[in-house]
């Protein structure tokens, strides 16, 4: 057989385009998916969502002095300080593309985990598709409680569930109570996917069994041109507390309308998503003064856990913006997983879901109120505590739980 | 909980969203009858309105009620340039004329989001502290928000206007003539482009001026047109495709509807209504109200 010089040369060229493949099994990365809604109507969230990732994987892969796991070292020791490596893509809030997003990342991008989503209608195709590859799935910032009951082995929640977020808001009103304040009706205001569906239906059902009365029950559909028949409706029943749950355009567009339809709740208590954006507060902001929001997430801590504030300089120095509830929970979402995946000292999916099964995490190494993070067969954190933050003079200020307050509630708020 | 007072500012709030569903829809009907095209990329143009009003709020100050002549300009040359650059060579196929119209438009539409979304980020914005922004008329416990009392008046003003322009100009009848048969007018020396170019521009500007009086009251980001687009579709079909006048009723009419339904039925209905109305119209008469053809 004779070899011409052609042969050798095509030989030559095919050797050199396969070494940098061999070069990069060496290098060896742990790729972690990351799926958010890049562009659409939420595109800003996921845009943040993106600062709050590379944070976090830029702590992981380089050496902080940060009482957080894997902060110390470069990489993931347990796998010889591999380098974890981020893959984005884009839902567009739409279920099916989130669904085909999955798939590509998990198939094409090889990715050994996946981390999302934030509208938990997203997160429901998501992780089956996650299921369906054994690829473990958690929600950084999905709250709908439905989603880590549907009994999927891959679905893990280290952040709490708004029937959790509604059970402080309740805890709450009982405190007030006793305090001599008067809390006996409610206005429900939620948006008709899973997120404000599901919301609605935990505080309508914490209401029935604490003794407060709803008087309105308002379901209205998301990205609304006009909610001037829904104000009025509020308007109407006037109740003691007004409870939205909103996405930010929502939301702007319903403080917007209370204005001017001459409607002045006696105090807003929200659940989170809109109420927690600083475009909401940029454009109705001086509407606002005393609105009570739930988060998983204070700035105060920083005053306790100084690297709070130091992650959240990192973070505003990638974004423009303060960590906030979602980008905090994001931040730690990439955190447990990626110490999950370093115990595991794997990227098999059974292996690092074993990891996660096993999970013990103190509050004290994160950057959350929470007592810890350890999962329950379900997959969700039981100890994920929740706050509930006033908008006073322009910030907010914890006042919700006692052991976390740093200040007293304003009742009725401005 | 249905009281006279709640009535009658359902009626209120409808009619005056109504008068604007109106002047943001009439560009579109304005364009169809002119030459049978469906802009898909209206809703952008609105968006692009906005975001206008909005720059010129935020780097100079100027107020919405101000910039909306100018941001109305800007946009007729917008629209003039859309149809010399695209639209021209899109009715032109002349296989699959009606997808290659479609497309063109709706390529528009998802570019011009895209671009917004690069260079304006997607960040929702708003007008803070206009003149107009948060005021509200009380009357006798009937509240009417000023931005949307106004833009109730000026798209009354648009309608009149634009009613003697088409009626009582030369150039109204060149458009009128054009729209009846392009290929006669041209024997009588009447330019097709000049006159589509100009239709477009007059269809941009009615937008425009809508953006620059939504931008006070509403939230500005990249998918703002895609809600009100969907409206508009409704109203001019309702109205009858390619009647300006159509456009002004049907607007109205799906004010109305929609704070009527959103009275009798939980809110998250309330745009049952409007499409109940409208198939009712499909049935009875599938041209629209006031529909030519």
């Amino acid at each position: 057989m004779t070899i011409s010089r052609r042969e050798v040369l095509l030989g030559a060229t095919a050797t050199a385009a396969l070494l940098p493949i061999a070069a990069r099994a060496q290098t060896s990365e742990v790729v972690i998916g990351v799926i958010y809604p890049l562009s659409g109507a939420s595109a800003q969230i996921g845009v943040d969502a993106q600062k709050a990732f590379e944070t976090a994987a830029e702590i992981i892969n380089k050496k902080h002095d940060f009482d957080l796991p894997l902060a110390r070292g470069e990489g993931l020791p347990g796998l010889g300080g591999a380098k974890v490596r981020l893959v984005f893509a884009d839902h567009q809030a739409d279920p099916q593309k989130g669904r085909a997003e999955a798939e590509r990342l998990i198939t094409q991008e090889k990715v050994c985990a996946i981390v999302g989503t934030y509208q938990s209608a997203v997160a429901v195709t998501v992780s089956q598709i996650c299921e369906r590859y054994q690829i473990p799935f958690l929600s950084a910032d999905n709250s709908s409680p439905s989603l880590h009951r549907r009994g999927l082995k891959f679905y893990f929640r280290a952040s709490p569930h708004d029937e959790m977020f509604s059970k402080a808001m309740f805890d709450f009103f009982d405190d007030m109570k006793k305090k001599g304040t008067k809390i006996e009706t409610l206005s429900l205001f939620h948006e008709d996917t899973i997120f404000g569906t599901d919301s609605g239906n935990a505080q309508s059902k914490l209401a029935a069994e604490r003794g407060y009365k709803i008087l309105t029950d308002i379901k209205y559909r998301a990205n609304s041109p006009s909610l001037s028949a829904e104000v009025q409706q509020l308007k109407a029943a006037n109740a003691n507390v007004l409870m939205p749950s909103s996405y930010t355009t929502d939301g702007i567009l319903l403080v917007k309308t209370m204005a001017e339809l001459g409607y002045k709740p006696n105090a807003i208590v929200a659940q989170d998503a809109g109420f927690s954006e600083k475009a909401l507060y940029d454009a109705v902001g001086d509407k606002l003064e005393g609105v009570i929001s739930r988060g998983s997430f204070s700035l105060d801590l920083a005053a306790k856990r100084p690297m709070v504030g130091k992650i959240n300089d990192m973070y505003k120095a990638k974004s423009g913006k303060d960590l906030n509830d979602y980008s905090s929970r994001q931040f730690m979402g990439l955190i447990v997983m990626a110490d999950a995946i370093n115990r595991a000292k794997s990227t098999d999916g059974d292996k690092i879901r074993q990891a996660l099964v096993a999970t013990d995490m103190p509050g004290e190494v994160t950057i959350m109120p929470w007592k810890r993070v350890k999962f329950d067969e379900m997959g969700q954190n039981n100890d994920a505590d929740p706050v509930l933050l006033q908008y006073v003079g322009g910030k907010f200020v914890t006042i919700y739980p006692p052991q976390a307050a740093v200040a007293q509630a304003i009742w009725p708020m401005k | 909980m249905l009281t006279a007072e709640t009535i009658i500012q359902s009626l209120a709030s409808g009619l005056l969203m109504g008068l604007l569903y109106g002047l943001i829809a009439v560009g579109l009907a304005l364009i169809f009858g002119l030459m049978d095209v469906v802009n898909f990329a209206h809703g952008e143009f609105l968006m692009i309105s906005m975001y206008a009003t909005f720059f010129l709020f935020a780097f100079f100050a100027i107020d919405p009620l101000l910039s909306a002549p100018l941001v109305a300009a800007a946009l007729f040359v917008f629209g003039a340039v859309v149809y010399l650059l695209i639209v021209r060579f899109a009715v032109r196929a002349k296989a699959n004329a009606g997808m290659v119209q479609i497309f063109s438009t709706f390529g528009l539409a998802i570019v011009m989001r895209g671009l917004a979304q690069f260079f304006f980020t997607p960040d929702y914005r708003s007008v803070t502290n206009s003149w107009l922004g948060g005021k509200t008329v009380s009357v006798g416990g009937i509240f009417l928000p000023e931005p949307q009392l106004v833009g109730a008046l000026v798209s009354i003003a648009a309608f009149v206007a634009l009613y003697f322009f088409i009626n009582r100009t030369d150039f109204g009848r060149a458009l009128e003539a054009t729209r009846e048969d392009a290929g006669a007018v041209a024997l009588v020396g009447i330019d097709k482009n000049r006159v589509f170019a100009v239709g477009w521009g007059l269809g941009a500007a009615l937008v425009g001026l809508s953006g620059a009086i939504m931008a006070i009251f509403f939230y500005v980001y990249p998918d703002v047109g895609a809600s009100f687009a969907l409206i508009a579709y409704v109203t001019v079909a309702l109205g009858g495709f390619g009647s300006v006048f159509g456009a002004f009723a049907g607007g109205i009419i799906v004010g109305l509807v929609e704070a009527v339904t959103a009275l009798v039925l939980p809110p998250s209905l309330k745009s049952v209504g409007i499409y109940a109305v409208y198939l009712l119209v499909v049935f009875i008469r599938p041209r629209g109200l006031f529909g030519s053809m």
